[in-house]
């Protein structure tokens, strides 16, 4: 309030300016008022009952989980007041159900989607898809990666009930689930995922699961009802499902604070957008230290298994390893790590699961890490020992050939530098698809590297009809076997340098600075942006 | 007492059987190994327990999935 005195409105009714300035005084402090009002309901989210059962099964909410992500202080809210445009629904839909906005992880802006379940299960109203869309719309054009923390039920009843419910919802946004992958997205599952939560995990370059949450298409209740399946949660679309089965998931954990570390852990390997390279880190001490011992991690005879996992922990950076999809196709490893402080992409084949033998499995893992990384300027290290890929009634008919050039082909269009290093084992097929021939830009092979079309003893079989234990069969042996040692391949330059084993780290840094993408300042050409985000 | 079931990853043959009933084992310890794509693939228990049936013998064909062996916990 003014202090000055009131005056008397003029003979045509208008105010005099005094009367003007205290109307204004006192409707500001309204609406000042009012917005705090509104402000603290909206922060409510579904109210204090719901969070309170949250909190104490130690779950946390949209909020803390936005909070607990971001550099401190570094959110900025973008639809705060936003609330289902439903006139019955507009009280008690805080935020819409959707807290959106932009943070800074790492001192870097990404775009975040949190679905906050308290409120009507975070379902999809025509706001907060609106809500989404902006996100996804700044993230792509500036150049942010996109977080979605995934928690839904799927669209709002009855909102999106009826033809006209339906041509009010839906399709309105033809881009609402194009990946083009110009910015990176990582998804955390973190509760029922069904519905948009479920599509925004798959269409990730990154997805973590809470144990216990679920993804899938639609709830085991609409199951019920609509099919007369009784499921269990765990079962439709559990953690297990997800990272051994159908490998939807990168990554499961037991708690909401370790899935956004691993979001966090995810982006900093990656840059912000794809016409960016990725940070360069500090090479951790002791990187290296156990290059002088790595033969010993090859088992005695060249048929027994191991572990291919330590041998790429002793090439790269200290403790720079991100697994992804550790349980699904485990014959190959896909794994994000630092060389010298630089992002690379490993994959590597691995013994200790069906011997290195690459099943459909492995191949879609290994295709879509692959796109993955040369959507974002990520280069390629191949590691290889496999001796084939997995043959038979059951690869068949898991489409094998089809998964086989799938793979084949990704790496075909791959325009990161591609590094391969032949530890052992390289046959047929497959030693095209981990990196043989010109199918890499450099090939290394260790001196224990053997290559060839098929193992020596099918070949003694095949090309001179001798059976293991019948006379000649070992003199053909061995000759087939010399001959699948690495001094042919590097007699005819089909492998450019081999190495010593102790060596391969050093080797693979100075390669790496070899092949720089100077013409282009490291970025690629993303030939595989559009490929699909799963198989 | 529940039962595990202890499956192979992999079609092949076996090629030696490590394990016997009533052994005790420990979660990642080979029950068998097979011969596979000239490999020696060996499987390996997820779970600690007691061997209660060894479901194959030395030389038989196995096929990705099939149930080798059962344990006890």
């Amino acid at each position: 309030m003014t202090s000055e005195p009131a005056q008397p409105k003029g003979a045509n009714g208008t105010m005099k300016r005094s009367e003007l300035t205290d109307d204004k005084a006192v409707a500001s402090e309204a609406q000042l008022l009012e917005y705090e009002a509104r402000r603290e309901q909206a922060l409510a989210m579904g109210g204090a009952e719901k969070l309170a059962k949250r909190r104490a099964v130690g779950i946390r909410n949209a909020r803390e989980r936005v909070a607990y992500l971001c550099d401190v202080g570094s959110f900025c809210e973008s639809g705060l007041f936003a609330t289902s445009a439903m006139e019955v629904d507009r009280d008690r839909t805080p935020a819409d159900a959707k807290v959106c906005g932009y943070g800074r992880i790492g001192g870097r802006e990404v775009g975040i989607v949190a679905n906050d379940f308290t409120v009507m299960g975070a379902s999809s109203s025509a706001t907060n898809s609106r809500k989404i869309a902006q996100m996804k719309r700044v993230a792509i054009q500036r150049g942010l990666p996109m977080v979605f923390l995934g928690e839904s039920s799927g669209a709002r009843m009855p909102d999106t009930m009826g033809s006209r419910g339906m041509g009010t919802m839906l399709g309105n946004d033809p881009a609402q689930y194009r990946r083009m992958r110009e910015t990176p997205w990582a998804s955390a599952v973190l509760g029922m995922c069904y519905g948009s939560s479920a599509w925004y995990a798959v269409c990730s370059d990154f997805n973590v699961m809470r144990k216990g949450a679920i993804l899938a298409v639609s709830s085991p209740r609409l199951c019920s009802m609509a099919i007369k399946e009784r499921v269990d949660p765990e079962e439709l679309g559990g953690w297990r499902l997800h990272t051994e089965v159908t490998g939807l998931a990168d990554l499961a954990v037991d708690t909401d604070e370790e899935a956004l570390d691993a979001i966090k852990a995810f982006l900093d390997y990656l840059p912000g957008h794809h016409n960016e390279v990725p940070p360069v880190r500090g090479v951790p001490a002791g990187s290296g230290g156990g290059m002088g011992e790595i033969l010993s991690l090859l088992p005695a005879r060249r048929t027994q298994v191991y572990d291919m996992r330590k041998i790429l922990g002793t090439i790269v950076d200290k403790g720079s390893i991100l697994e992804l999809k550790s349980r699904f196709g485990k014959a190959v490893v896909t794994a994000l790590c630092r060389l010298g402080g630089r992002t690379v992409g490993v994959i590597a084949n691995n013994p200790l699961f069906k011997g290195g033998a690459m099943d459909t499995d492995a191949c879609e893992k290994a295709t879509s890490f692959t796109v993955l990384c040369d959507s974002f300027n990520i280069p390629i290290i191949l590691l290889v020992d496999t001796p084939g890929f997995v043959i038979g009634t059951e690869a068949e008919k898991r489409r094998a050939p089809g998964k086989i050039m799938n793979f084949m082909n990704a790496l075909s269009l791959v325009t990161v530098p591609r590094l391969s290093v032949i530890v052992r084992k390289s046959y047929g097929q497959a030693y095209l698809n981990m990196g043989g021939g010109r199918n890499s830009d450099e090939v290394a092979a260790w001196p224990t590297a053997e290559v060839s079309f098929m193992d020596p003893t099918f070949a003694v079989k095949i090309v001179h009809g001798l059976e293991p234990g019948q006379p000649r069969f070992e003199e053909q042996y061995a000759e087939m076997a010399r001959d699948s040692e690495v001094w042919g391949m590097a007699s005819v330059y089909a492998v450019q340098a081999v190495i010593r084993p102790q060596e391969t780290r050093e080797h693979l840094l100075r390669i790496l600075e070899v092949h720089q993408l100077r013409l282009t300042g490291g970025v690629g050409q993303h030939l595989m942006r559009t490929w699909p985000t799963s198989y | 007492m529940a039962t595990i079931e202890v499956r192979v990853e992999v079609t092949g043959l076996v090629w030696e059987v490590v394990a016997r009933p009533g052994d005790r084992v420990a979660a990642g310890d080979p029950l068998m190994i097979l011969e596979s794509m000239k490999m020696e693939i060996p499987v390996v228990t997820e779970r600690e327990g007691t061997i209660k049936e060894i479901l194959v013998t030395e030389g038989m064909p196995v096929s990705e999935g099939q149930v080798v062996a059962l344990m006890e916990r």
